[in-house]
């Protein structure tokens, strides 16, 4: 982004912030808060005053959709290289780590009946970013497609195997005697499967790709 | 992968060319040309073309299947 640009966009985010702050003031002052607090939309009914809060609501939410839509754009411009896989830092496959959230829904189902943390073990698939982050940039001819393509195929038939027996085994529905905890493994299980068919195609690529030392000439 | 013996390092070596060379000649990574020469990898008909035309050397004399 150059420079002019830079300070246009900040120049429009200091704007949105101001507007936005400027109405909350407005909100608070002079019209009871109205959209400060929280309110129930289902009972909402309009009056003119609510209209500084709404407007610069959906003025600060076009800023940064806009901003968001101009750096997507202006990067696919730069890192236009379709022969080359996208550049990644490994130290993305940290984000892997998030996996270990879905530990939570053992707590959370007891304590709340809620189970929707076990979604979270999906996030150990971003381990994978740690190997396509190593292999970022690669020029991709026409082996390491046959590569990408192998290490998909076999990862798809890994993940599928197991979904497969797992449901199989599971649907049985006999786990602890209890179709609550059948249905919360078939989601643990889902989970993982498909963290490893996000993984896996990433790593077995690596190393289809690394597997020999290589000769120098 | 059917098995064969590959002669691309000699005619290489012939006209004087480094794997990176002949890699960035052909279109193709300096270890995809590594696998080549130990006949570890299957080349696609065009990539056998392209590093005949390469080389100078007709297909069948790099590539010898039994």
């Amino acid at each position: 982004m150059k420079k002019n640009e830079k300070l246009f966009w900040t120049g429009c985010g200091i704007f949105c912030v101001a507007a936005l702050l400027a109405s909350i003031c407005y909100a608070v002052v002079c019209n009871d808060s109205r959209l400060v607090t929280p309110v129930d939309l289902g009972g909402y009914t309009f009056i003119p005053q609510d209209l500084p809060m709404i407007l610069s609501v959906l003025l600060l939410c076009g800023y940064v959709f806009a901003l968001v839509f101009t750096l997507c754009v202006q990067k696919k411009r730069a890192g236009a290289e379709p022969d080359r896989t996208r550049r990644l830092n490994p130290k993305l496959g940290l984000l892997g780590l998030l996996g270990f959230l879905g530990f939570l829904g053992f707590w959370s189902y007891p304590a709340r009946g809620d189970v929707t943390p076990f979604v979270f073990f999906l996030f150990f698939g971003f381990f994978g970013f740690f190997y396509e982050g190593k292999m970022s940039g690669t020029f991709m001819d026409e082996r390491f497609r046959e590569n990408a393509a192998r290490a998909q195929l076999i990862s798809y038939k890994i993940c599928f195997s197991i979904m497969f027996i797992a449901l199989l085994v599971l649907s049985q529905g006999r786990l602890f005697g209890s179709l609550e905890y059948t249905l919360i493994a078939v989601m643990i299980v889902l989970s993982i499967a498909l963290a490893l068919g996000i993984f896996l195609p990433e790593y077995l690529l690596y190393r289809y790709d690394h597997d020999e030392t290589l000769d120098e000439d | 992968m059917a098995e064969f013996e590959c002669r691309l390092k000699q005619y290489r070596l012939f006209q004087n060319m480094t794997q990176e060379q002949l890699a960035a000649r052909v279109g193709v990574r300096r270890e995809t040309i590594m696998r080549l020469e130990k006949a570890q990898y299957n080349p696609s008909l065009k990539l056998a073309v392209d590093i005949s035309r390469a080389v100078g050397v007709p297909i069948e004399e790099i590539f010898l299947f039994p």
